[in-house]
């Protein structure tokens, strides 16, 4: 009950008028320049870093803690409006969410995608103020197998989003595969595929390779298709909220998704993308109507962004108790506390309790604030749709581009940035799915230097993976999701032979 | 960190650094961080920026990031774009050195003119809390009985890091070419690996560290510095009978082909900063170690870390 | 499978699809044969080279076979508007690359882009776009200290 009381403290701190404000700021902020196409959650909080410099610490954190929170929830705005992830952690919440919009059900994708994250990261949150110090005792212990056990588990569920044929789909993942080998090697040192150009030695970021497919390639998509069948994204149709219905199917995904993202987050590898495919597969497998999947199916969004919103908290479990920075966005938040000297760490609880207790207390607030802010928005943003289709594309292309220039504004990234785009036009009009080019190119060099540090560790004995119960049950899991489809479809084959 | 964040928490960093009073003298530099922002050698420039604008060793500073491939695509654009030129400075270190020899980096320390080193940090080795070995004795024993399984975490391939982790074994008595090092993306993630005792032991800069060493999670065993170090409780490999040192250490370099008089307004500029109260001060707040050395110095100390680099790395197998 | 008089039996996009994966697979595997740092323990940065270069090989003679069956028949295209958009692009990457600066690229990836969609009012779009533009390098380099490549328009400011 410790923590409890804590807490309590916490809320003691951050409930005071003017840490309100801060957080209640930090919010607008974050979901202001957090709705940008092509500028996620981690950008975000880097461009909202100096507004908190002139602030004390605890006023600074709180704020933080708003961006932070807003800029999660901004992200998948534009993915599900736009089809344009600012990330790719909104990968697959573009999936079905664009598919409801241009069915005239933005609206409520746009609701479950924020009630879900406020579900997700209440949880989350109540997790990281309880489960923090024995879930980073587990964490630590999940050595290189592990991660290789959930990569295959990943990749195998990867499957869920190739849409109607496995070969364009393999190819697809091929691709981000191919690319993902691009750079100097992490474990060796040694370059693969750079061809000597320097700019190329640190590897395809994954922010333009999700750019440049999902805004670009679309918006080449969607010119080249106007003169012959004009398609103009419906505003409304229906409600504007949650039906029922959208109630009923939304809850589960919700709790499921939460389940994925908070442990996955607050492993030192783990990240926000892995979370979000199992949860896509997950929901996928358990619908009643698997085949509305692909055809805007609403707990196609509420599962993955509940499981990204609940692993941008977990990530927060690794930052707070090890100092460790999990994703692009905990490295900036890492940065933020450094600006006050304050290292997190195993001491942070202990040196800085008012601190940490504070930041949780405001965690949670931030997240109240978020629902009441978001909700109300939701047909304001769903408004976006009835700009002109030559502007909106248009502005789409500058604040994506812009993301790209701001985070490196060298020719050659832009240049990449085209070439990806032109490469996403030619997929979508010879019918290749996008999203497993970025999955590929996430999990493949992930998989490949965990798979490389086991064997290493283990003088290259390749048992090893079967060794640790841990990555033997994920392996176990992986092949039998592999197999399991074939099987079944074999003995429905046998047992109509038999009639 | 991703590049994306990188570039834009060194804006962040630009703001803080932006306040500092004008000051009498005329040189207005530009220094180049051959990196992103949050690293050794991006808070190195911003540092020298911030002090040098305070003391009036220079009139204006500005700092300009080139990230990528451990410095390489830096230094190599600094070396066309500050050929000759009296007010550009570019920062480096011991992993350029490294990172020159693993990429066969067209261009090298070698085509820059070297304008003073300024500080040297020390790297730790530790163990996790519960590793039999007590003592760093005990660690290089194990080396010696069994090189393959003592197993190594640390840094990226062909860092400080590793050519440490070789320079111990080699001085255990085992060949270097064989020491099992697993590389990281950086201090933290090695630090997962060494909390979950997956690994022997781990080499990092001490400051990244410093928590968990202090909190009892981590046992130092030894600095790679060649004295003791105030406050630090671990003492040097050379104290403790491994005859290695090694120094994070970093510098500044001006263009190729710079006039002997520029080369000496600079070196003024650089001493008249590290001697101020302020730089010892910042050393202090960074947790950084003076190692000041001028030109002359500076330029042996290169070349004989380039030799000493070179060869750890051909014994590993990174370079030829 | 009756080929429609007239057509080949090849399916000529997948078929060049597949010849292009197979190119790749051969590039990564030289690439990989280039490779000459070895590792101690375990399998070296080569490993995953082998294996993309294998899967990408085997998916582009799959390929290779589906072409032999008739495959699905792109849409009609409206290559003017493609080039516009690349046009677009070009204008941004060139201003970057010349040091013209944000402003003068995003305008003409806004105006261009505009255009590409069917937009005939190409100086209203210049002026809608730089404005756009003009706002967002002000909003990023004044209000969050975030430096967009600067051309002689960014100077003015």
């Amino acid at each position: 009950m410790d923590a409890f009381i804590q807490l309590l403290n916490g809320f003691s701190i951050a409930i005071a008028p003017m840490n309100l404000a801060f957080a209640a700021i930090g919010v607008l902020l974050g979901t202001a320049v957090g709705v940008l196409p092509g500028i996620g959650p981690a950008l975000t909080v880097a461009l909202l870093l100096p507004a908190t410099f002139k602030l004390d610490p605890g006023g600074s954190l709180i704020m933080f803690a708003g961006i932070y929170y807003g800029g999660m929830y901004g992200g998948s705005t534009t993915a599900i409006l736009l089809n344009t992830p600012g990330e790719a952690a909104s990968v697959v919440t573009a999936l079905e969410g664009n598919q409801m919009a241009r069915k005239g059900r933005g609206g409520p994708a746009l609701a479950t995608a924020a009630i879900g994250s406020f579900v997700a990261a209440l949880i989350a949150t109540i997790g990281l103020a309880f489960l923090a110090p024995i879930l980073v005792k587990l964490a630590v212990k999940f050595g290189p197998w592990d991660y290789f056990g959930l990569m295959l588990i990943a990749f195998v569920t990867v499957s869920a989003t190739f849409g109607s044929s496995p070969l364009r789909g393999l190819t697809s993942l091929g691709i981000g595969l191919w690319l993902g080998l691009i750079g100097i090697d992490q474990l060796t040192g040694q370059t693969r595929l750079a061809f000597g150009v320097p700019n190329l030695f640190d590897g395809i970021e994954v922010t333009t390779l999700a750019v440049g497919l999902f805004a670009i390639g679309e918006a080449l998509h969607v010119a080249s298709r106007h003169m012959y069948a004009p398609e103009k994204p419906i505003p409304i149709k229906g409600s504007i909220w949650m039906t029922r219905a959208d109630w009923a199917r939304s809850w589960k995904p919700w709790l499921r998704g939460a389940a994925f993202g908070f442990p996955i987050g607050a492993l030192p590898a783990g990240g926000a993308e892995i979370p979000t495919f199992l949860s896509y597969t997950t929901e996928r497998k358990l619908a009643k109507h698997p085949e509305e999947f692909g055809h805007g199916a609403i707990e196609g969004v509420a599962g993955p962004e509940a499981a990204n919103n609940a692993s941008a908290a977990g990530s927060l479990v690794p930052l707070l108790t090890l100092g460790l920075p999990t994703s692009a966005t905990a490295a900036v938040m890492l940065a933020g506390f450094q600006q006050y000297n304050i290292q997190p760490g195993p001491l942070l609880f202990v040196q800085h309790a008012d601190l940490v207790w504070g930041l949780i207390a405001s965690l949670f607030i931030a997240n109240v604030m978020l629902l009441v802010l978001n909700l109300p928005m939701v047909g304001l943003w769903v408004q976006l749709l009835k700009i002109p289709l030559p502007w909106l594309y248009a502005g789409i292309l500058v604040f994506a581009t812009m993301g790209t220039i701001a985070a490196n504004p060298s020719v050659v990234e832009l240049l990449l940035l085209s070439g990806f785009g032109l490469l996403g036009f030619l997929m979508r009009r010879y019918d290749y799915p996008v999203a497993p080019v970025i999955v590929g190119l996430i999990l493949g060099p992930m998989a490949d230097s965990q798979l490389r540090r086991a064997l290493q560790m283990s003088l290259g004995d390749p048992m090893v993976l079967l060794q640790h119960p841990g990555s033997a049950a994920m392996i176990a899991i992986a092949v039998i999701a592999l197999v399991a489809p074939f099987v079944f479809k074999g003995l429905a084959r046998f047992r109509q032979d038999e009639d | 960190m991703s590049f994306f964040t990188r570039r834009l928490a060194a804006a962040c960093l630009a703001v803080m650094a932006a306040v500092a009073p004008a000051a009498a003298q005329e040189l207005e530099l530009t220094i180049t961080a051959p990196a992103g922002a949050g690293g050794g050698w991006d808070a190195a420039a911003r540092s020298l920026q911030e002090v040098m604008m305070k003391t009036g060793a220079a009139k204006s500073v500005q700092v300009v990031n080139v990230p990528g491939a451990g410095g390489t695509v830096g230094l190599a654009q600094f070396a066309q774009s500050a050929k000759g030129a009296p007010d550009q400075l570019l920062v480096g270190g011991i992993t350029m050195v490294g990172a020159i020899l693993t990429n066969k980096a067209p261009v090298n320390l070698g085509d820059v003119t070297p304008i003073a080193r300024l500080t040297g940090d020390p790297l730790v080795v530790v163990v996790p809390k519960d590793s039999p070995h007590q003592t760093l004795a005990d660690l290089t024993a194990a080396i010696k009985a069994d090189v393959a399984n003592t197993i190594w975490a640390g840094g990226s391939a062909g860092g400080a890091d590793h050519i440490l982790a070789a320079l111990i074994t080699q001085a255990a008595g085992a060949d270097p070419s064989k020491v099992n090092y697993v590389a990281y993306s950086g201090g933290g993630e090695a630090l997962a690996a060494m909390l979950g005792g997956q690994v022997t032991a781990g080499i990092s800069g001490y400051g990244e560290w410093q928590g968990q060493i202090e909190s009892g999670d981590l046992r130092a065993l030894a600095i790679s510095y060649p004295e003791p170090i105030e406050g630090i409780a671990a003492q040097p490999l050379k104290a403790q009978g491994v005859d290695v040192e090694l120094v994070n250490w970093r510098g500044v370099f001006a263009g190729p082909d710079i006039s002997d008089a520029d080369k000496q307004a600079l070196g003024a500029a650089i001493e008249q900063t590290v001697k101020s109260p302020e730089w010892q001060e910042l050393l202090k707040a960074r947790g950084w170690t003076d190692y000041y050395a001028p030109a002359d110095e500076f330029k042996a100390f290169v070349e004989s870390e380039n030799e000493r680099v070179h060869a750890t790395l051909k014994s590993i197998g990174l370079a030829e | 499978m009756v080929n429609l008089p007239g057509h080949s039996g090849l399916h000529r996009p997948t078929a060049i699809i597949g010849i292009g994966l197979i190119a790749v697979a051969a590039v990564t595997w030289f690439d990989a044969r280039g490779m000459s740092i070895r590792a101690s323990y375990g399998v070296g940065a080569d490993a995953a080279s082998y294996f993309v270069a294998a899967f990408l090989a085997v998916l582009g003679l799959a390929h290779l076979v589906t072409a032999l069956r008739p495959g699905i028949v792109a849409d009609e295209a409206d290559w003017g508007a493609v080039a516009w958009i690349g046009l677009a692009l070009g204008g941004l990457v060139g201003s970057i690359w010349l040091g013209l600066g944000f402003i003068l690229g995003s305008t003409l990836l806004f105006a261009f882009t505009a255009r590409a969609f069917g937009r005939r009012a190409l100086v209203a779009d210049l002026v809608i776009g730089g404005l756009i533009s003009t706002g967002v390098f002000l909003m990023f380099n004044k209000l969050l200290q975030l430096a967009l490549p600067a051309g002689p328009l960014e100077r003015l400011f």
